[in-house]
């Protein structure tokens, strides 16, 4: 299967689910930034969670399917139509080899995944296969999508993949009258990011404190794969000692010398030096990662205990996921 | 903090920090060290990586797989730091790591070393006194953090120590050798930077054509070594 990128979009790259074993290397773990999203995408194919998919960023793009398709996509930044109908989400759609498909708007979220049965085929980097465009390796030749870029699939199918294709295979675009969707993993407030305590948490004087939990930051314009610059009240330190740099991860909330806060996102850097006041439950990444430059968000403390519960059940969950594609085509 | 007693605290749910304690010592550095073998000696049922640094080793790993084992605990911290803190003990048993001597050759000011008059101006030295106080000593590194393959390395002579430049470059040479403060490394990809460069090394810091592409890894020791323009281009093109 193949596409041409007709109109690339604001920022396209192929990712996957990240790149691990080079982190003492400061190579940055980079991969979709919405991981639920990206998974959802590939489990509606029966891919495995790591295949390859397209991030792209708010709508205004295009393709043109080469060959005869079978693709599915996931999250909040775009809908797809093809020649004016819109495509569902969280679903494996078979389209015909010729069709011209659009990323149109939607307002609700920042990023869409593509998902191709087998995964979209380009050269696993560091033992991934997702764009680290800061220095330019992975993905296609380490850098987003441009117009006229050509993507293929990979060759191996698994086997549900080959049962949905077998079954929706026709002489028009199909879809089956299911869908998956990860907003019925995702609580219903948006707007709220669970969090919990940073190693330096103490280090902030209470009134700042209760400033970060009770009051809502926005996401700053120089927001992007690497962080986001949170707008609102300064944070106070009342505990002044130098931070010697240790490891940070995405969704790490720093404080900066000035007061001002930094979620790390994707490609954050592997050590920082900044004290850490706070640290995004994982489950509630997703949320982080469709924000957009200008959304205001509210922080909810929970415990870290919760948050592992959480992380568990929600793996759980995904995992039942799975099971119940496959039971449709088995 | 006594050698070998550390902390662990949560990163994320998928990652715990062990931190020996907030200063840069090579006894530290090294029990960093020794603990980050000994883990990929005796991994734990779902142990992933670590990232070391100064004086804190953090451990990834997959909680689902974590909260499935037998390892004894509620919840995956305390299996986690139950575990690294029984793996502890038997620390001193590790030998140090053999302990890699990377020599980095380096030629100084010039077009390479935009900076380095500067830099003896402002302390006083000729360019070759700071060419010397800069290549006599061995470097340890610290950490490998903010670009990939970056070291920070310690041990540079305190005469050397330098303030950033005051407006940062925006493009600096894969390969540059410069100062800030009292640290010293050599930047491993072109990129934006404020160190006071002196010198440039035609070796690759980081290499994805390589098994390892950085070069460097925590606990190495590091020499700088001079060379004239002809060495730099010989070794660039060979």
């Amino acid at each position: 299967m193949r596409i041409r990128v007709l109109k690339p979009g604001l920022m396209s790259t192929i990712q996957d689910m990240g790149r691990y074993q080079y982190l003492s290397q400061a190579v940055p773990v980079s991969g979709a930034m919405d991981r639920l999203s990206a998974r959802m995408a590939n489990k509606a194919l029966g891919n495995g969670d790591n295949a390859a998919v397209i991030e792209f960023t708010y709508a205004d793009a295009a393709f043109i399917a080469e060959t005869d398709l079978l693709i599915s996509y996931t999250g909040d930044g775009a809908i797809l139509t093809s020649e004016g109908y819109q495509l569902p989400a969280g679903r494996p759609l078979f389209i015909l080899s010729g069709a011209i498909i659009k990323l149109t708007n939607n307002p609700s979220g920042s990023r869409t995944y593509l998902a191709v049965a087998g995964g979209w085929d380009v050269p696993e980097i560091l033992g991934s296969k997702s764009t680290y465009l800061a220095v330019g390796f992975g993905g296609l030749d380490g850098r987003a999508l441009r117009r006229g870029d050509i993507l293929k699939s990979e060759q191996g199918l698994t086997e549900i993949t080959k049962k949905i294709l077998k079954s929706l295979k026709g002489d028009k675009v199909t879809y089956p009258g299911w869908s998956i969707t990860g907003q019925s993993f995702l609580p219903a407030d948006r707007k709220t990011i669970r969090v919990m305590r940073g190693n330096e948490f103490d280090w902030f004087d209470a009134r700042s404190i209760s400033v970060f939990l009770s009051t809502s930051y926005i996401i700053g314009r120089q927001s992007n794969r690497m962080g986001y610059h949170l707008e609102g009240a300064m944070i106070a330190r009342k505990k002044k000692n130098e931070l010697l740099s240790s490891a940070v991860m995405p969704g790490t909330i720093q404080v900066t010398g000035s007061g001002s806060m930094v979620l790390l996102m994707a490609d954050c850097q592997t050590t920082g030096g900044y004290p850490r006041i706070a640290q995004v439950a994982a489950v509630d990444m997703p949320l982080c990662a469709q924000l957009k430059p200008g959304d205001s968000i509210f922080f909810k403390e929970i415990s870290w205990r919760d948050a592992e519960m959480l992380y568990i059940e929600r793996e759980q969950q995904l995992q039942q996921l799975t099971i119940a594609v496959q039971s449709k085509f088995l | 903090m006594p050698e070998g007693i550390f902390k662990i605290y949560y990163l994320s749910e998928a990652a715990v920090t062990v931190e020996f304690g907030q200063r840069i010592t090579s006894n530290l550095l090294n029990a960093v060290n020794s603990l980050n073998i000994l883990l990929y000696r005796q991994p734990f049922p779902g142990f992933h990586t670590t990232v070391p640094a100064y004086s804190t080793l953090t451990v990834f790993y997959d909680p689902v797989l974590v909260i499935k084992s037998d390892l004894p605990g509620a919840d995956c911290f305390e299996k986690v730091s139950g575990y690294l803190n029984n793996l502890n003990p038997q620390q001193k048993a590790v030998k140090p790591a053999i302990r890699n001597i990377v020599t980095i050759p380096v030629c100084y000011g010039g077009g390479f070393g935009p900076d380095l008059a500067e830099v003896a101006s402002l302390h006083q030295l000729s360019i070759a006194e700071v060419i010397k106080l800069h290549s006599a000593v061995t470097y340890k590194v610290y950490m490998i953090g903010f670009i990939p393959g970056f070291a920070y390395l310690g041990g540079m002579d305190e005469r050397l120590s330098t303030p950033r430049k005051l407006t940062p470059r925006k493009s600096v040479p894969a390969g540059a050798v410069g100062v800030a403060g009292l640290q010293t490394g050599v930047y491993p990809l072109e990129s934006p930077g404020g160190w006071q460069i002196i010198g440039q090394t035609p070796v690759k810091l980081f290499d994805l054509n390589r098994r390892e592409p950085s070069l460097l890894k925590s606990g190495d020791t590091v020499i700088f070594k001079a060379i004239d323009i002809k060495g730099f281009n010989k070794l660039a093109t060979g």
